[in-house]
């Protein structure tokens, strides 16, 4: 009974992307064909502000993983777009493959000792910590006048190149953004998959985790970092587009935004955080109209999502079309990691 | 993992153990071996700090002085991953999984975190099939009845190929009928595994019909030593238990 | 030297200001478990109630600020039972309909009341001096009111049954609950008396500060410092911390000038977590 029984159990095997990660990534890189189809600036500018607010809030659903709530975006995202400001300003340095290891690497590497410092806290504190910390970053960025240029912040962007190509235009710049974007959403996609069953047994039980010899700090301490370097990549998408790096790009209380887009498009997958995004950027471009209502209309939606519908906008859908094939569905449908690999 | 070499692993030997949290003293100079694959088992009243001592050897709690060895190492303060990694692991008095993935993911997991092989699972089926954990395979472990919970978590503690388990009281909650497994559950883990098993319990039944050898904890110190059957004859031992009825100290495991 | 007792006058009105947002900050906290993202918006609210019932209405400024009080008290009694309580043992939830919250809020105000700055200054003016000391009346009322605010609530946490069975459910709730006490009118009480302390504050210090919508955001933060430095749900952890904090701020704005303060505080958060992570009064926690 027994040996053949347990080989026989373990045979299916689950595909390292569920079907929320090809879709999402499908969508993300779509939106390099955006500057061939149209020349309307104003789509161009939505697209271009929806990769950057998605990408950005990867930060929330990397730390999302763990159920640690971050409000350090902004933080690591001036950090990335400032590194990049002051490369490209101060040392004339324009390559966009340099610039985006640059704004990558110098926010993840930042991360680890403040990681270190924080991820000692539970929960509460965590949250309250992340959010000084934006405080922190937003005072440093006025007062070190020298290296950031203070209160005018730092201007006058040389455009980026690539393979000595100057990237100018208001296309080239979406290309920009898209190619950020898509290596930010790559990066995570691939990194919350290969750790999937650990930041999994975290979230629900970290004490058992432990028990049975996984070093939780190392994989917390890990994803802040990955989480820094992607949020660096939106600072830089957002500073090239801007051709300027200024402390109000970076507000303490933008945190609630991003936070805002992956909770409302459903925490549970990449893709839940890209339709967030996608929608909330559109809906605060059209509130727009009638003055500065959209912290209120994410309010709103936040409390809402909250209260009645768990699984934000990608949940209900899910669950929608679960009904539909009578639970048997399978990829699109099944969200929860399926453990069904042991080292890989 | 050195496979069917399995080398009986190192002695536990927990030396001079104090532990006060703020001005109350949980223990007194507790003192104590256990050799390498052997069966040992810990009882007291409720409040006697069973639970802080499995939490102080497996490194969750460090002790105010005194130390714990594992063989050569010392494992006390160390980090609780750490010390799964040297084969010390412990379970947990409430059920420990984790929720709303299935018992295969469970016990994969447990594989994985303690980088062992997939293999194992073939050394466990015998236990899995009699548990009844085959039959659940692909159900969510919160899903699972208590009893149920209870043996997938001792199994994924012996899924990470232990040398020294740390059962906090493994019978707790279990229906009368379903405490064989736990008599089924131990000796699998000497003889299978060669694992060393400290073994906190209640039921004097279980510990009088395994346990060759056990110990007495109250009010913080170590008050009989010897079997079981002479043990609980002593009156210290008798007062000691019509006595106690304080609330267990550590409330701080929940799954 | 003058110059240096002022500042110091200064720091402990600041602090007494602290202390009132602190304490309702760490009662919410030690008391429902919940970090309330909406305090800053219920200072904010305090304000604009009181300018209204006094500019606006033309009402004496004590009942303005009575009017401030009751109204964040009834809106925060409102929002617990409608919203907090219905989430309350999910503490992320809890953090997602505060913010939320806060949001909806501040944006209200801004829709009712528009982003400028309204005119809105303190009844009382002119400046009290002791030789070369000056301190101006209105900050002294305010001191006054803020310390006679904070006796107010250690003698209701302390010396009353209702601050009593308060502090008994923020030890354990369900125990609480199993002993009789009355959860379902004392979780809302705790949550709306917090929410009016803050109301209350607002109402007090906008006229000395400033009145606009988004003044809320740094009231947050500086709760969050202040009760992170005083360890989270000690009252009195609170009030120390809260001093400590106003005085920084009021020295560090004179001698050391611009935001300099803010960051020498910020830092100085970030070092007490490092080395005593639980606070200055906070309980150390055992490892879960």
């Amino acid at each position: 009974m027994s040996n053949a029984t347990v080989s026989r159990l373990l045979e299916r095997r689950s595909p390292f992307f569920s079907g929320y990660e090809w879709v999402t990534l499908a969508l993300v890189l779509a939106t390099f064909a955006v500057p061939f189809l149209t020349v309307n600036p104003q789509i161009m500018s939505q697209t271009n502000l929806i990769l950057i607010a998605a990408t950005a809030a990867l930060g929330v659903y990397i730390m999302l993983r763990m159920d640690l709530m971050s409000f350090a975006v902004p933080s690591f995202m001036a950090i990335g777009g400032y590194t990049v400001a002051i490369l490209s300003i101060r040392l004339g340095i324009t390559d966009v493959f340099v610039l985006a290891a640059a704004a990558f690497i110098v926010p993840a590497l930042l991360a680890i000792p403040l990681g270190w410092l924080i991820l000692r806290l539970k929960g509460v504190y965590f949250v309250l910590v992340t959010f000084v910390l934006t405080e922190i970053v937003q005072l440093l960025l006025f007062e070190a006048a020298p290296l950031t240029g203070g209160a005018n912040g730092l201007v006058g962007m040389p455009a980026v190149k690539i393979f000595g190509f100057e990237l100018w235009d208001n296309s080239h710049v979406l290309l920009t953004t898209a190619g950020l974007a898509f290596t930010g959403f790559l990066i995570t996609a691939i990194f919350t998959r290969r750790y999937r069953y650990e930041f999994a047994a975290i979230e629900k039980n970290d004490v058992l985790a432990e028990s049975l010899g996984l070093a939780c700090w190392k994989y917390k301490a890990l994803a802040f970092a990955v989480a820094a370097g992607v949020s660096g990549l939106a600072g830089f998408a957002l500073v090239n587009m801007l051709m300027t790096a200024h402390p109000t790009s970076f507000a303490p209380m933008s945190s609630v935004n991003y936070i805002t887009y992956t909770i409302v498009g459903g925490k549970a997958s990449i893709l839940g955080t890209l339709v967030g995004a996608i929608l909330l950027v559109s809906a605060t471009d059209y509130f727009a109209l009638s003055g500065e209502l959209s912290p209120g209309l994410y309010g709103l939606l936040i409390i809402v999502v909250t209260l009645v519908a768990k699984g934000g906008v990608i949940g209900m859908l899910t669950k929608t079309v679960q009904r539909l094939r009578g639970r048997n569905g399978g990829g699109l449908t099944n969200p929860k990691p399926a453990l069904a690999e042991g080292k890989s | 993992m050195d496979g069917a070499n399995l080398t009986r692993g190192d002695a536990l030997r927990v030396e001079s153990i104090s532990k006060a949290f703020g001005g109350l003293k949980v223990f007194h100079d507790v003192n104590f071996t256990m050799p390498a694959g052997g069966l040992l088992g810990v009882i007291g009243p409720n409040g006697a700090g069973k639970t802080t001592m499995i939490n102080i050897i497996s490194g969750r709690l460090p002790p105010s002085s005194g130390r714990v060895m594992l063989g050569d190492t010392r494992v006390d303060s160390q980090p609780v991953y750490s010390n799964a990694g040297r084969g010390l692991v412990r379970s947990f008095q409430q059920t420990a999984t984790f929720n709303d993935n299935s018992i295969e993911d469970n016990l994969l997991s447990a594989i994985r975190f303690s980088g062992k092989d997939r293999s194992v699972l073939e050394r466990l089926a015998v236990l899995l099939e009699k548990f009844g954990l085959v039959e659940n395979w692909r159900r969510d472990a919160n899903l699972l009845p208590y009893g149920l919970q209870k043996m997938l978590g001792l199994t994924m503690a012996l899924a990470t190929e232990p040398r020294m388990l740390l059962l906090d009281e493994p019978a707790a909650g279990l229906e009368k009928s379903e405490r064989g497994n736990i008599d089924d559950y131990i000796a699998f883990a000497q003889t299978e595994f060669n694992c060393g098993v400290l073994l906190v319990e209640h039921d004097m039944d279980l510990i009088k019909r395994l346990c060759p050898q056990v110990i007495v904890l109250d009010g913080g110190k170590l008050i009989a030593e010897g079997a079981p059957g002479e043990v609980l004859a002593r009156k210290d031992v008798i007062d000691a238990y019509l006595g106690g009825s304080d609330e267990e100290d550590d409330h701080a495991q929940h799954s | 030297m003058e110059g240096f007792i002022a500042t110091g006058l200064i720091g402990i009105s600041l602090g007494s200001q602290y202390t009132l947002l602190a304490l309702g900050f760490t009662l919410i906290f030690g008391i429902l478990g919940v970090v309330n993202f909406a305090h800053g918006g219920f200072y904010v609210m305090g304000g604009y109630v009181a300018y209204y019932c006094s500019a606006v209405l033309g009402l004496p400024y004590v009942v303005a600020l009575l009017i401030a009080l009751a109204a964040t008290f009834v809106l925060g009694w409102l929002f617990e039972v409608l919203i907090l309580e219905r989430v309350i043992d999910d503490h992320q939830a809890t953090l997602m309909v505060t913010m939320g919250f806060y949001l909806v809020l501040a944006t209200g105000i801004l829709v009712i009341f528009g982003a400028e700055s309204p005119e809105f200054s303190f009844p009382i003016s002119g400046v009290w001096r002791v030789g070369d000391v000056y301190f101006p009346y209105a900050n002294m009322v305010v001191l006054g009111a803020c310390l006679a605010a904070i006796v107010f609530v250690f003698w209701l946490v302390y010396r009353t049954n209702v601050g009593r069975s308060l502090r008994a459910m923020a030890e354990d709730r369900t125990v609480a609950s199993a002993l009789g006490m009355p959860t379902k009118i004392l979780f809302p009480f705790a949550f709306a008396l917090a929410t009016g302390l803050a109301g209350l504050t607002g109402a007090l210090v906008t006229p000395i500060l400033a009145l606009a919508p988004h003044v809320g955001d740094p009231v947050l933060a500086f709760s969050f410092l202040t009760v992170i430095l005083g360890g989270l749900g000690s009252v009195t952890g609170a009030t120390i911390a809260a001093f400590i904090v106003g005085l920084i701020e009021a020295y560090a704005a004179v001698y050391l000038g611009g935001s300099k303060g803010a960051l020498t505080l910020f830092v100085l958060v970030l070092v007490i977590l490092v080395i005593r992570p639980q606070g200055l009064m906070g309980k150390e926690v055992r490892r879960a």
